[in-house]
């Protein structure tokens, strides 16, 4: 029988749910590639993400887009298939591929069906053992990505988080510039460039596969083994670059004419993901600016109405992060919109309420489960492993870690990670409607560095 | 194929709302899946928007849940969830762990019932505030942001229950007052206009029980709501003579839209016209993908898609040339593609990669439960059969080569359109 209804009750939960971690399975093959599995059942997929340790942070002085370029023609015909055939090939058998960069890596991502499980990964092992790398294709798409970065200047969000890394990272350092590169350095680079890549950088030895779905240890071991293990290993690994940059209280403004609504980005650099404060700034954040009901939508949304939504969160890289505040308002509400921010942020100092700690963990905790339902969110589990070189056992204890924090744990996190001392304020709009609003914040004087956050 | 039929139980409660079970135990979680039967459709020239604010008013709290608490709850239990509203609907979601189902039901049945005690001008205020920065940040400060609601207010004729955009047009949104909504919510927000899904693993035992528990002393609301008045208006749109619009913008390269009415979801063709628009855009290796971007380079980018509505649907193609290209050199090159396929068809192998790739999303669709919870509410909506994912698929295999050359025949090559061109403020003439 149910029991009678009283609405003004919040209902309890109805008992404790059961819940398994999928279990991963860890392999080499005859290579040395790394290879993370997941035994997924329940539909006949299967998903591969190639993760590998040569993204934009390797791009040379002057050459900034090399890597991203590289992505770019990589797919562009291998074995005896040109491009289109290339593509045609996944396509007649129902399968996806595509190839990523990002700062840190690339990623050759690959779904594929059960049934065309060797189809698939034939093909995957042709890309990587014989793409043709040609130059006509390193031409077109030189030609194409040039395209994408001039269109890039009709979009208030893209300037405003390409200028803010800028800002935030600094002249010099290798999170500085955006992943697709600088048009003048992009038309530096040569198909040898591109070569040099697939030769010296693109490599077994600092990449790893994360496999998820339908299959078995030891069927993927003898399938990989046979389409995947002659990629050969030349490397030289290169050590990770120290990124330090104290930033200094100040505002900038990129104008744009005619926007009727300001892109604004407020934050600083912050520490490693796998540091040891990650979980408490992760419950930190929740309470700040990391969901709906965290207290700077609750303020700029839902009290004022002066946007459609308003976050904060870490950025992670992997030798470093950015911690950020990001939002779009209405021009007449920037400078008011930057007042609520700082203010929010000013606030952390006086630390976070029980009850408020009580629903970052509770929400964070309870949606666990939730995390492992398809085969994207468990291959991006897996890759976040390698992503931020995080221990192996870190699935396993990430409940436990999150139960024994304190709210001294938390509160110390906020005073540790949050300056809003150091704190770089970006606003990409009409100059005309929002200087002056700028101006009589009187936090420093106001700077407009180019759409490309230069100075 | 086996995973595609889905079981479920269909039915409805005394004050006539629908409720669709499908259990699911592979993960301990439950999805919970609303929809009500009124989207942006159901409204009037000057009052456009309204289905669109009504939903963000939900969010806003109800007799027995304050303001805000509705979303800290469910994200509280690890719960996700959301909104949204189309031309014909406007749904609800939650997916949460399984044991938090009667929270989710709770929270839907008291907004569902009692959400006028909670209405407040102040709420009101600050909603308008929000919408008008979506329209804002998703449509005027975007590069090409207008197209869709140009097209569409050209496409369709005044009145017409699709010629405006779903979010609205500023002037409206900031009109709204208390009365507005509450009486939208009297005529549309009935339990007997309303389909709940419930998937997942919820305890089979009690579910129904659970179900009347939180539901079964919602009215339904007297006046007549499973009926779109619009809908009779325009039964069968045609344009008079091919429209031609040409638009200034902030905007550093040229685009062109291509719109021809076509017809309705899951009407005899709709099926044939998706199917096409993967043959021209879908891939690397289509037609005007492979011709326009990778052998000639004259564009950046070409897509082409159908939308498909409850009373009608058009076909859209999209092309932005590269820089010192002309948009009629892309316009000819379109409409040349388009007289070959109505003279020669398309291969087989082109017709096979198209099915493997729908086969193949088909299959991907069922991972998330929230997504599977959502497809039996669209079946459930539109075929009056939640079970339809077979069908579904049936459709898109029984395309021919034929039924490509007959859509390409009836709704584009002897049918009139709308031809939108985006272009640089600077080739504007006269500056």
């Amino acid at each position: 029988m149910v029991e009678d209804l009283d609405r003004s009750k919040k209902p309890a939960p109805t008992g404790e749910i059961k819940f398994k971690l999928p279990q991963i399975e860890r392999f080499k093959l005859k290579n040395n590639l790394k290879v993370l599995f997941v035994r997924k059942e329940n539909l006949p997929l299967l998903r591969f993400n190639l993760i590998s340790e040569s993204g934009s942070k390797i791009d040379p002085l002057e050459k900034k887009g090399l890597a991203n370029l590289f992505t770019m023609v990589l797919d562009e015909g291998a074995g005896k298939f040109n491009a289109i055939e290339l593509s045609e090939e996944f396509d007649v058998i129902g399968s996806r591929f595509g190839i990523n960069c990002f700062n840190d890596n690339i990623r050759l991502t690959l779904q594929a069906l059960t049934e065309n499980l060797d189809r698939s990964l034939e093909l995957f092992g042709t890309i990587l053992l014989q793409p043709h790398l040609d130059e006509k294709s390193f031409e077109r798409e030189r030609r194409k990505i040039l395209t994408s970065i001039q269109q890039l200047q009709d979009s208030p969000e893209d300037i405003a988080d390409i200028a803010f890394d800028k800002l935030v990272f600094g002249e010099g350092n290798p999170y500085a510039y955006p992943v697709f590169g600088y048009k003048d350095d992009i038309n530096n680079i040569s198909i040898g460039d591109i070569r040099s890549i697939y030769e010296n950088n693109f490599d077994p030895a600092n990449s790893t596969l994360v496999v998820v779905g339908d299959s078995t240890c030891q069927e993927l071991e003898e399938k990989l083994n046979n389409y995947l293990s002659s990629w050969k290993s030349t490397a030289q690994i290169k050590e990770p670059e120290k990124i330090t940059k104290e930033g200094k209280l100040s505002v900038y403004l990129i104008h744009k004419e005619g926007s009727v609504q300001s892109e604004i980005r407020i934050g600083h650099l912050s520490g490693k993901r796998n540091g040891k404060e990650f979980f408490a700034k992760h419950l930190l954040n929740l309470i700040i600016g990391g969901q709906f009901s965290s207290r700077i939508n609750l303020n700029l949304r839902e009290d004022k109405g002066y946007t459609y939504g308003a976050t904060s969160r870490f950025n992670y890289l992997k030798e470093a992060s950015q911690f950020l505040v990001s939002t779009s308002v209405g021009s007449e509400n920037t400078g008011n919109a930057i007042k609520e921010i700082l203010k929010e942020l000013k606030k952390i100092e006086n630390g976070v309420t029980d009850t408020e700690l009580d629903f970052a963990r509770s929400s964070v905790i309870r949606r666990y489960p939730g995390n492992f339902e398809t085969h994207g969110q468990i291959t991006t589990n897996l890759a976040s492993l390698v992503l931020y070189s995080l221990p192996d056992n870190y699935f396993d204890t990430y409940i436990d870690s999150l139960n024994s924090l304190k709210i001294e744990d938390v509160n110390k996190a906020g005073l540790e990670n949050i300056h809003p001392d150091r704190l770089s304020i970006l606003v990409v709009g009409d100059k005309n409607s929002v200087l002056k609003q700028l101006k009589e914040l009187n936090i420093s004087e106001v700077i407009e560095p180019d759409i490309w956050g230069k100075v | 194929m086996n995973l595609l039929n889905i079981d479920y139980e269909k039915y409805k409660l005394e004050n006539g709302l629908e409720v669709i079970l499908h259990h699911n135990s592979s993960l301990p979680l439950v999805a919970v899946n609303l929809w009500y039967r009124v989207g942006s459709s159901n409204e009037k020239k000057g009052k456009t928007g309204i289905a669109h604010l009504f939903e963000h008013m939900m969010f806003q709290g109800s007799k027995n849940v304050p303001k805000e608490i509705h979303f800290r709850y469910i994200q509280e239990a690890g719960g996700t969830l959301n909104g949204s509203t189309s031309f014909d609907r406007t749904n609800y979601y939650e997916k949460l762990p399984s044991n938090y189902l009667d929270l989710a039901l709770w929270l839907e049945s008291d907004r569902m019932g009692f959400l006028l005690p909670a209405l407040t001008q102040e709420k009101l205020t600050n909603q308008i505030g929000v919408v008008s920065n979506e329209r804002l940040e998703r449509y005027d400060n975007q590069p090409y942001g207008l197209a869709w609601e140009i097209l569409v207010s050209n496409l369709y004729p005044e009145g017409h229950p699709y010629s405006w955009p779903t979010i609205g047009f500023m002037n409206d949104i900031k009109s709204y007052t208390l009365d507005d909504v509450s009486g939208f919510f009297i005529k549309y927000y009935s339990p007997s206009n309303a389909t709940l899904v419930i998937a997942g693993n919820f305890e089979r035992e009690n579910i129904k029980d659970r179900i009347s528990k939180y539901f079964n002393d919602i009215p339904a609301s007297k006046e007549n709501t499973d009926n779109n008045e619009n809908r009779l208006i325009t039964p069968d749109v045609k344009l008079e003579k091919n429209i031609f619009i040409e638009r200034f913008e902030n905007v550093q390269l040229e685009r062109v839209y291509f719109a021809w009415h076509t017809e309705k979801a899951y009407g005899p063709n709709d099926n044939s016209l998706d199917v096409l628009s993967d043959i021209l855009t879908g891939s690397k290796s289509s037609r005007l993908t492979k011709h326009m971007v990778y052998d000639t380079e004259m564009a950046q980018d070409v897509s082409a898609f159908q939308f498909s509505g409850k009373y009608d649907g058009h076909f859209m193609i999209i092309a932005t040339a590269k820089p010192g290209i002309s948009l009629s050199k892309l316009r000819e090159e379109i409409f040349k593609e388009i007289e070959n396929l109505s003279k020669n068809g398309v291969t087989k192998k082109e017709l096979s990669k198209s099915k493997n790739m729908i086969k193949s999303s088909f299959i991907n669709s069922m991972q998330n439960l929230d997504v599977i919870a959502d497809h039996l509410n669209n079946y459930n909506f539109y075929l009056n059969e939640p079970n339809s994912f077979n069908f579904d698929l049936k459709r898109y295999k029984e395309v021919t080569n034929e039924s490509i050359k007959s859509v390409v025949n009836m709704f584009i090559t002897n049918n009139r359109y709308i031809e939108l061109q985006i272009r640089p403020v600077d080739k504007k003439p006269n500056g």
